[in-house]
């Protein structure tokens, strides 16, 4: 399936800013499963300092400076990217999910793709007893690695109420699982925690999801999200697997990934430093576009969403 | 045998009395059985240095030693060299030993290679784990035994670091086995503490027991200190770098410390605002613009130092720091990334990784050590789990409840055992568990009597041009309890100094001043803007509590002395406690208020921004940012201020309580003010002190004239006006007329001789703006002179007689416009004026 993508972000400041200093991860992630085949970036005002790099976890960065004084900042991206990823590994057949911690920490990978690096907990997915227990439930003695976490995400899509008002980004997980409500980065939060809390090596995607319009309906300009879930590492044989607990999706082809980390500190799609007095609004507009819409009436129908997934 | 001819030969030398006291404490003196002690070897003779030290230490009188040790620790940790003097609530305070740990050739040539092994051996280590990386490829190495530890920095792997390598300072914690030999128990890459205060002790205990300190060859820091420098100097890019000392600020429990070895070194002692990464390169904001700085000690842990790449939440580095590190345009040391060598997961693998990495044999052990995350080790590790110490594995980036130091299971209640195996089952990678170390004992004096006390010896490595260096001597720690198991040791410890002895004489190098190499200097220097926005506010605050004891002591003269009492009465009262509601230091509901109320809460109210004692703690507070540039008796008196006024808050006063308060403490400010005069060198600091002083009592002189010396102001009011400026000497002696409103005027705003007039003010503002640096090459005036050439001119022409209201507030604006381009010019570097914000957002 081939997508186009725009995803543009509006800053609006009260006072002129006179310095920016900004990280982008909007380069989707060329991979085994997808194919980027054009990406974009523009920024106005225009920078004084543009450096592109690889971040820590594979990702590809811009860097921007812009010390021109400016009240709005925007930042679109525009891509095209072909997503082919394989068919999931058959859930009854992955290994018990014990094997695959005992695996995990038995590593001599020590670079982004291997499981050591997403072993630990973060600032942002702390090992919190709370949440291991939840997600103990789901992990009986000798299951399936993916039939279990498949049950863990699809009790989080059931027990969890989508509410884009009961979070904000810097909410802390245990917060948004006390209170069973969030968005998609709480959910993608809560599972990788409970993950991690039962020893399991869990990561953080974010990128973008193809919504349905209502049947009968357009798709509506700048209607979609930049959406987040999860990738879990479940042995060598099956090695990482799409998790998406918004949607209870086993991640294939509807998933444009742009950045893999720890959790979101890690691949906000747009960190940054600014010199500010004021206080800044700001607008996200995402569009999803499927280049062969023939398909889309076949596909389900996820939850489509006005703030980030 | 020898020992005990020495022992024979010691006492024989020996006065009578000493003798008889030498004797005494070794009789009194039992070691704890198992245990070694320094003082006896394992045969029970004492060991001859520490025979020869206590023989010597022995012969001070009955009484003398300990007030020789009392007198040094008194000066020099009161004159400044330390700054650690009255209770800072955060400081950690470590009380000195009256006794050295004594430490033998033969015992340090042990230690010290053991150390500089180990220092190689951590540097080979992290040039592999952020280079190739080969450890863990070729199997050596789980890569789970590193990716725990939140000094784990992905973002440098494969990144050359500036200057080369990662370790400019290493420190092994030692304790010594019960088979005599010395233990690892803890390696310290990240930003090892505690040189600073091993100076510091060496410092009181050479000044205390001279003779004897000189007579034992003891070992001097000094040259260490010297290879250090030149080391971290080695590692910039070009001569004479600027070298930065990175603390996180007056609330780190070592600040002290660190501003100590920040001026013994002659680095500057720089926080995280200070900085700023630009171009590839790293920046220090002075009052002469930005200036490189090449070299960066770090003492801010790694992932705090640059809040884009790393914790985002971080007040203490600086953004772009990484990137400039990567640029290769800043070399910051210990290398961002160091603090991963010191996981405990590493220990169990040492011995491998060094025959692997050196070709050698580890040569000091350490505590033995399984790391969970292997089955075989976590199996032993739960089977022996009563018997060992569980400690965390790594410096985790999440506080998730997890243990945050070593525990025993019989030390944890029955929730926290459950909890505890709980997690090592979930997630056993977090965990070590380690045999219970037993530390060896020291002597120290606990009432004159002799006694052995645990004791951890933190030893020093440092890199330098001619590879690593050994500290002879290091931090010594002894623990006030008798439990000798290394976990014990608690908050409560006292630390010792630690004397190398040399067999030949040393050579006598000073600790305070290298000979004739260094540069005479005779600049104003390159004050970082944090400390030049600091005094100035310090000045500010001073001045400000000054002016505002005095409308109180108005209150509190009024109400005692009948013949003015008209104060008190309606127009004079209201004007009073206008000024002070204007000043925020009475709440408006006030106003209606007696006069010794308002000079209460004029002095105490903690909520009132305005009142004496928020501004004293605003000034204390600012003060303690920046102690390293401040005389001690300075802060000493600031701080008595705030405690006498504190203790003022807690009763309400009588007006004869009040005024006594107010008379002390404008008593303390004329100290203040006349230790910043004539103590204080004039460098560009000084000048900001000032100016801060300055425009504010040349703001407040403009307020308390439009107040009281209004055109239908009363022969009171003129009184009263004289007495807040200060100056009724001055015009008594000059105008014999009486009170009159036009004099009044001049001499409070125009007259130039009087030091409390504006235009004194003005001028002296002038004198220190025309010797400050200027950012412009093009001899135009910076915006600072813009605004205070006019007002100069202004106030030297104009008359009292037709000096209006509008006017003085005209003037009273200038300076508080002044006051603005002064912060925007010198505090805050044009356009990076504004404090950094992370771009917010779900984007």
């Amino acid at each position: 399936m081939i997508y186009a993508l725009r995803h543009r972000t509006t800053y609006a400041y009260e006072e002129p800013v006179t310095f920016a200093r900004c990280v982008l991860r909007l380069t989707p992630r060329d991979s085994a499963a997808q194919t980027v085949l054009a990406n974009a970036i523009k920024v106005s005002p225009r920078p004084v300092d543009v450096r592109d790099g690889v971040g820590p976890f594979g990702e590809k960065t811009r860097t921007v400076v812009i010390d021109t004084p400016h009240e709005t900042l925007v930042i679109e991206a525009n891509s095209r990217v072909d997503v082919h990823a394989p068919t999931p590994p058959e859930a009854g057949r992955s290994p018990p999910w014990e094997r695959v911690k005992a695996a995990g920490l038995d590593s001599f990978v020590l670079g982004p793709e291997g499981p050591a690096a997403h072993l630990y907990p973060t600032r942002r997915t702390p090992a919190a007893a709370a949440i291991t227990e939840y997600a103990r439930q789901s992990f009986g003695k000798g299951r399936p690695i993916i039939e279990a976490a498949a049950e863990l995400m699809t009790r989080i899509r059931d027990e969890f109420t989508y509410d884009p008002d009961a979070t904000t980004v810097s909410t802390p997980v245990l917060d948004a699982f006390t209170a069973r409500h969030g968005v998609c980065q709480d959910f993608a939060h809560v599972m990788i925690s409970g993950l991690k809390g039962l020893g399991l090596p869990a990561a953080y995607v974010s990128g973008y999801l193809r919504t349905i319009p209502p049947p009968g309906k357009p798709r509506l300009e700048g209607a979609d999200a930049t959406h987040a879930w999860i990738s879990l590492w479940c042995g060598d044989t099956d090695g990482w697997v799409g998790f998406d607990p918004t949607n209870a999706l086993i991640v294939q082809n509807d998933h444009i990934i742009l950045a893999i980390g720890r959790d979101y500190s890690d691949v906000a799609p747009i960190d940054g430093i600014i010199l500010a007095p004021g206080v800044q609004t700001l607008k996200v507009e995402v569009d999803v576009i499927p280049q062969d819409e023939a398909n889309v009436a076949a596909a389900a129908g996820p939850r489509a969403r006005s703030r980030a997934g | 045998m020898a020992a005990e001819t020495a022992t024979q030969r010691r006492r024989e030398d020996l006065e009578p009395s000493a003798a008889k006291r030498l004797s005494g404490w070794l009789r009194g003196y039992t070691p704890i059985p198992g245990i070694p002690d320094e003082l006896f070897d394992a045969g029970g003779r004492p060991r001859a240095d520490w025979l020869s030290f206590l023989g010597d230490f022995a012969e001070y009188p009955d009484g003398e030693s300990k007030s020789r040790f009392d007198l040094a620790t008194r000066h020099i940790r009161d004159t400044g060299v330390s700054y650690r003097v009255y209770g800072e609530e955060n400081e950690q305070s470590w009380p000195l030993n009256p006794l050295p740990l004594i430490l033998g050739q033969d015992e340090w040539r042990e230690i010290a290679a053991g150390v500089e092994q180990r220092a190689k051996l951590m540097e080979a280590l992290l040039q592999d784990i952020y280079g190739p990386a080969a450890l863990v490829s070729e199997g050596h190495l789980p890569a789970a035994a590193l990716t725990g530890s939140v000094d784990f920095l992905p973002q440098l792997r494969g990144v050359k670091p500036p200057g080369g390598r990662y370790l400019q300072i290493y420190a092994a914690d030692l304790g010594r086995g019960p088979d005599g030999r010395w233990w690892v128990l803890d390696d310290r890459t990240q930003a090892p503490s505690g040189a600073g205060y091993a100076l510091e002790n060496r410092l009181v205990l050479s000044r205390a027991y001279p003779n004897l300190y000189n007579a034992m060859n003891v070992e001097r820091l000094a040259p260490f200190f010297d290879g250090f420098r030149k080391g971290l100097a080695a590692a910039a890019d070009r001569a004479d770098p600027r070298i930065c000392l990175l603390t996180p600020g007056p609330f780190s429990e070592t600040y002290f410390e660190q501003a100590h070895l920040a001026r013994y070194l002659g680095f500057l002692l720089v926080e995280g605002d200070d900085l700023i990464a630009r171009d590839g390169k790293a920046y220090v904001r002075t009052i002469a613009g930005l200036k490189r700085a090449d070299v960066i000690l770090r003492r801010v842990d790694a992932d705090f130092i640059d809040p884009l790449e790393l914790n985002g939440a971080s007040r203490l580095g600086a953004p772009g720091l990484l990137e400039a590190i990567r640029a290769g345009g800043v070399a910051m040391l210990n290398m961002p990334g160091s603090g991963v060598a010191e996981s405990k997961s590493l220990l169990g693998f040492l011995p491998k990784l060094c025959r692997r990495l050196l070709g050698e044999d580890l040569q000091m052990p350490n505590v033995a050590t399984w790391w969970c995350g292997q089955p075989l080790e976590r199996n032993m590790v739960e089977r022996n789990l009563e018997q060992l110490a569980i400690a965390p594995a790594f410096n985790s980036q999440s506080d998730d409840g997890a243990l945050t130091r070593p525990r025993m299971m019989a030390d944890l209640s029955p929730e926290e055992r459950a909890d505890l195996r709980q997690r090592l089952a979930d997630r056993p990678g977090d965990f070590v568990g380690q045999e219970v170390v037993r530390l060896s004992t020291m002597p120290v004096l606990r009432d004159g009597l002799l006694q052995p006390a645990p004791f951890v010896l933190r030893v020093y490595a440092a890199w330098t041009p001619e590879g690593f260096k050994i500290m002879p001597g290091g931090f010594c720690r002894t623990s006030e309890r008798p439990d000798v198991r290394a976990i014990a040791m608690g908050g409560d410890a006292r630390t010792a100094d630690v004397w190398v002895i040399d067999d030949k004489p040393v050579e006598r190098v000073s600790l305070l001043a290298s000979k004739d190499d260094v540069k005479i200097r005779r600049i104003l220097g390159h004050l970082p803007s944090r400390a030049a926005d600091n005094l100035f506010w310090l000045g500010r605050y001073v001045e400000r509590a000054e002016a505002t004891l005095r409308l109180a002591r108005s209150l509190c003269t009024s109400l005692m002395d009948s013949e003015s009492a008209a104060h008190t009465s309606g127009e004079t009262l209201a004007s009073l406690q206008e000024l002070l509601i204007d000043w925020g230091a009475l709440d408006e509901k006030h106003l209606g208020l007696g006069a010794l109320e308002s000079a209460r809460d004029a002095l105490h109210d903690q909520t009132a921004y305005g009142s004496v004692i928020y501004l004293v703690r605003g000034a204390r507070r600012t003060a303690a940012s920046m102690r390293e540039r401040l005389s001690a008796d300075f802060w000493t008196l600031l701080v008595n201020l705030e405690r006498e006024l504190t203790e003022g808050a807690q009763a309400p006063l009588s007006e004869a309580e009040a005024l006594q308060q107010v008379e002390s403490a404008l008593q303390i400010l004329a100290a203040l003010a006349g230790l910043a005069q004539e103590n204080m060198n004039r460098v560009a600091g000084w000048r900001f002190l000032d100016m801060g002083r300055r425009i504010e009592r040349g703001i407040n002189a403009c307020r308390i004239t439009r107040t009281f010396a209004h055109d239908g102001a009363t022969p009171d009011d003129l009184d009263l006006l004289l007495d807040l400026a200060d100056s009724q000497i001055t015009y008594r002696a000059r105008y014999l007329v009486g009170l009159a409103l036009t004099p009044v005027r001049d001499m409070v705003m125009l007259d130039p001789f009087n030091t409390r007039s504006l235009a004194f003010q003005v001028q002296t503002i002038r004198e220190h703006l025309s010797v400050l640096p200027s950012l412009l090459d093009d001899g135009m005036l910076e915006e600072p002179s813009k605004v205070l050439l006019p007002l100069v001119a202004d106030v030297e022409t104009a008359d009292a007689k037709s000096l209006t209201s509008a006017k003085i507030q005209a003037f009273e604006r200038s300076l508080l416009r002044l006051s603005g381009a002064v912060a925007d010019r010198y505090f805050l570097q044009g356009a990076h004026a504004v404090p950094t914000v992370k771009l917010g957002g779900l984007a």
